[in-house]
């Protein structure tokens, strides 16, 4: 064929083409589909109202269209973020196949609300975002290999107001809303009800000076409805970075869509003392319609992630030994300010429930009753949050001999470094969902039947209730028993008979691949007359037939196991079930309290010692080798 | 093909009006095209601002905010002329990327207009089986004896246990024999897969092997010991197009879009030559991001 572009030959290229298309052809290569089951069947026993089996997901995770993790480095689309999920697996943006233990049960790609869309665009191209100074210097660090630099250097201006306006891709703009589009259609692509549930959210990104006040949203509904409304933002004119604001955006848009949504809070330990406020917030007063308000829309809390772990810190809990857990307790989210003691307690999950009982007594709502659940914040795309299977916050730590030793990031005006070694491979939410659907998870998250774990997949039960006896610990069926005769995890128990304490079943399974657990601790939390907040840790069940204590404690250790050099351990201590019915020894019925588990594993090799063994490389000194990872309920209040 | 067929290719139609309408603006005077000094912004384009706001607010833009979105896209405006102006549009990496992104978006939006036929997604079906396939199911009785209660006497007591369930038979009463554990005992028909999301993946592929009505065991899992009896089998099939349609759709589409492409640029290559010089050393190597996420 001649090089002439005459219009006719032009045209019937093009017709060709068309043509060419309807035809059926053979087709090569391969599908990564995973064999479906047969349609509908729920994978449970049928039958029970009550849910049989703890659903495992991630509701925070961050894909290639998210401005930050783009520039690091993601490459991967919202669409591969849930073929991994779904046990698939996927080729990582480091160029290495990765493919998850099992499949999870269910995923929320959860990317910024702000500059959705910005990075693709900035990638492929866009000439309006080159004529900005900024917009140019960035695109040309990631041409240059230089992304994470670019990265930080976004998230910075974004944190204190700088970034380019010109650049900003707020909710008005057909970039942003096809960004969104996209989202949803990626979630309603893989949502299988009764297989997996993929959710349509979004991460609502409030960090000014550098303080986190993130918060993941989730709908409840589906891409028709949740299309109806564009995310909420940070920066201005159309977004905040009031939570109060998040939360009237919140309102609106149930009204407006007809689903359901809720909000997830995550990292106080990077807050700077400003997730759980006692007596201002943004300039007003923590009242009762902040208590009530809060309340309604935000019924969990995200414990447990990379960023560090949040439900305990040693200076807040000095009685507990196993607090010190993975603690990011150096700064805000940036670096830019360091953390001071006095910030801890607002921070802090233990801490902000014993908070919200005494909020609750001056205020009459409680603003602090969350659930907890754990979630990753991968960077990746990639919701691997395994030890011996870890594939990093961000790109660059992706598997590799370089991430042991890496810095990961460092402020020199305030001295502040925080190190690779230091990110945790964690962690998971684990719901009690009566069924593997959109509905049944959401509901089960709104009352609070969930727990985090830091990673493994252990089975974890609690109940309260006024009439447990020991011999429910010996049931076949425990979770009969304790739905009968009390409240799960997340639930309520109020105005004690006379003469009554509060019983609990306190049951734990270990995972099927996983280590044997060391002990079941119930931490209890309580308001006196004065006001004052108290805590107290009791073992319940520990492995071994060790002695727990008068004093509710068991001082001795389970061992270890842990072959560091060779990052190897055995299940030849602790056990594989632990399961026991407990009693308040004291209770008093004027006093409102919370009881949450805790359970912990015995020790393991850490993801750096797996990284030590399989690339051969020396561990920093003074990085953490070894863990006992664990789970948290949430609570069950006691209400006079 | 015949001139009529090819008058009543849709196709055509789109490129005759597309073409139409072009020369109309072009010689329809001044206009405010791209290099007049005339910026307007229609009511129609105002009200997309205001509707873009209120998808967010949930009310409609005050006066001042308004003023803030007219003037900001006029900003915008100005940029876009101005840059081009300038030539910043051109011999620009990024510019071109966007430039084919958007060509191959028109290829994938008059493509996406025509379903597929049955035949084609029977095909596919046909085609990818291996990915469609459903698995092979097991249901199964089992019975726990704990490593961790018992100690050494675990492989004992269950090998006396077994010898108990052969004699009772496959209907035997189980609910109190071995130890409690919070495992199902009973477990309907399920696939590898979700038995080994609570027993753990040695025990499922285990329990695949074991033939049907006889007790066996005693098997290994991360817990302890199993008794196990195999109540049904279900073999592996391969599910009709009716159940799997949404599936098959969705990865056709993909697929087809990619084939597209692939036609798309081996036709218009046909209509370039394409001359490569040698690469000489000491060029620079190419920076590199990676393929740009969709």
């Amino acid at each position: 064929m001649s090089g002439s572009q005459s219009g006719g030959s032009g045209r019937n290229g093009l017709i060709a083409l068309i043509r060419a298309a309807f035809l059926a052809s053979a087709l090569t290569g391969s599908l990564m589909l995973p064999a479906s089951d047969a349609a509908g069947a729920a994978p449970e026993v049928g039958g029970s109202t009550f849910p049989t089996r703890p659903l495992f997901g991630d509701t925070h995770l961050h894909t290639g269209w998210s401005f930050d993790a783009g520039a690091f480095g993601c490459r991967l689309a919202p669409s591969d973020a849930y073929r991994f999920a779904r046990g698939e697996e996927i080729r990582a943006s480091s160029g290495q196949p990765a493919k998850l233990s099992r499949p999870l049960d269910f995923l929320v790609v959860a990317d910024h609300s702000d500059n959705m869309g910005l990075f693709t665009d900035l990638l492929a191209g866009k000439p309006e975002l080159l004529a900005d100074r900024k917009g140019r210097r960035w695109h040309e660090l990631i041409q240059a290999g230089k992304g994470g630099e670019a990265a930080f250097e976004m998230l910075y201006a974004f944190s204190n107001g700088s970034f380019p306006k010109e650049m900003t891709y707020s909710p008005a703009t057909p970039s942003f809303r096809s960004a969104w589009q996209g989202e949803i259609k990626a979630a309603e692509d893989y949502n299988e009800p009764g297989r997996f549930t993929a959710f349509i959210g979004f991460e609502w990104t409030s960090n000014t000076g550098g303080n986190n006040l993130h918060r993941n949203v989730i709908f409840r509904g589906n891409g028709a409805q949740a299309g109806l409304v564009a995310p909420f933002v940070t920066i201005k004119p159309f977004g905040s970075d009031n939570p109060a604001d998040l939360w009237k955006w919140m309102a609106a848009a149930q009204e407006m869509t007809g689903s359901e949504v809720l909000a997830i809070a995550h990292n106080g330990n990077l807050s700077n003392g400003r997730m759980f406020p006692m007596v201002e917030a943004f300039g007003k007063k923590i009242d009762k319609a902040y208590a009530e308000t809060r309340a309604r829309w935000e019924p969990l809390c995200e414990t447990t992630q990379t960023k560090g772990t949040g439900e305990a810190h040693p200076s807040l809990s000095p009685n507990d030994e196993f607090a010190d857990f993975e603690l990011w307790d150096k700064s805000n989210l940036d670096a830019t300010a360091v953390k001071t003691k006095g910030m801890l307690e607002f921070e802090y999950a233990r801490s902000a429930f014993k908070n919200g009982l005494a909020l609750e007594a001056k205020l009459g709502v409680n603003p602090y009753k969350f659930g907890l659940i754990g979630s990753s914040d991968a960077h990746t795309g990639l919701a691997a949050m395994e030890e011996d299977n870890f594939f990093g916050k961000t790109t660059p730590q992706e598997p590799g001999p370089e991430r042991l030793t890496r810095t990961f990031a460092k402020n020199p005006l305030t001295r502040v470094k925080i190190m690779n070694w230091q990110i945790g491979a964690s962690g998971y939410a684990a719901v009690w969902a009566t069924e593997n659907t959109r509905e049944a998870i959401f509901d089960a998250m709104k009352r609070r039947e969930t727990y985090a774990t830091t990673g493994p997949r252990m089975v974890v039960r609690l109940f309260g209730g006024w009439d447990f006896e020991p011999a429910d610990a010996n049931s076949r069926t425990p979770a009969a028993t304790g739905y009968a005769k009390g409240v799960p995890m997340g639930g309520d128990l109020s105005r004690a008979p006379q003469g009554k304490s509060p019983t609990f079943i306190a049951a734990a399974l270990k995972d099927a691949i996983g280590a044997n657990l060391d002990r079941i601790q119930i931490i209890k939390g309580w308001v006196d007359k004065d006001g004052t907040t108290h805590e107290r840790i009791y073992d319940v069940a520990v492995s071994g037939g060790r002695t727990i204590e008068a004093d509710g404690r068991c001082k001795t250790r389970v061992g270890s196991t842990v072959d560091v050099e060779n990052a190897t351990w055995a299940n030849t201590i602790g056990a594989p079930e632990l399961i026991t019915v407990w009693k308040d020894p004291d209770f008093d019925p004027a006093l409102r309290a919370f009881y949450y588990v805790r359970v912990l594993e015995i020790p393991t090799p850490r993801w750096t010692a797996y990284d030590a063994k399989r690339f051969g490389v020396k561990p920093l000194p003074g990085t953490v080798m070894t863990l006992q990872e664990r789970a948290y309920t949430s609570p069950i209040w006691y209400t006079p | 093909m015949s001139l009529k067929s090819v008058a009543r290719e849709p196709l055509l139609h789109f490129l005759a009006i597309g073409a139409a309408l072009f020369l109309y603006f072009h010689f329809s005077g001044g206009g405010s095209g791209p290099t007049s000094s005339r910026i307007v912004l229609t009511a129609g384009q105002i009200n997309q601002l205001v509707a873009g706001f209120a998808k967010t607010w949930q009310r409609p833009p005050t006066d001042v905010e308004l003023k803030g979105l007219v003037d900001d896209w006029v900003r915008e405006e100005i940029a876009v002329r101005e840059a081009m102006a300038m030539g910043l549009d051109r011999d620009d990496t990024v510019i071109r990327r966007r430039l084919r992104q958007k060509l191959e978006f028109v290829v994938e939006d008059v493509v996406a207009a025509a379903a597929p036929t049955e035949q084609e997604l029977q095909a596919w079906l046909a085609g990818h089986a291996a990915a469609f396939r459903i698995e092979p199911q097991v249901a199964f009785r089992q019975v726990y004896v704990s490593r961790d209660r018992r100690g050494a006497a675990a492989e004992t007591d269950a090998k006396a246990l077994l010898a108990r369930l052969r004699a009772a038979g496959a209907a035997a009463r189980i609910d109190d024999l071995g130890d409690p554990i919070m495992l199902p005992q009973e477990v309907d028909l399920s696939s590898r897969g979700e038995i080994a999301r609570t027993f753990g993946d040695d025990f499922a592929a285990r329990v695949e092997t074991l033939v049907p009505g006889i007790w066996a065991g005693p098997i290994q899992s991360g817990f302890g010991l199993h008794l196990v009896l195999v109540r049904e089998r279900v073999e592996g099939s391969l599910p009709p197009l009716s159940r799997v349609r949404p599936i098959v759709e969705r990865e056709f589409a993909s697929d087809r879009r990619t084939r597209q492409l692939a036609a798309m640029y081996e036709r218009l290559l046909a209509k370039y030559m394409v001359v490569i010089e040698k690469k000489t050393e000491g060029d620079a190597p190419a920076g590199g991001a990676g393929k740009g996420g969709s």
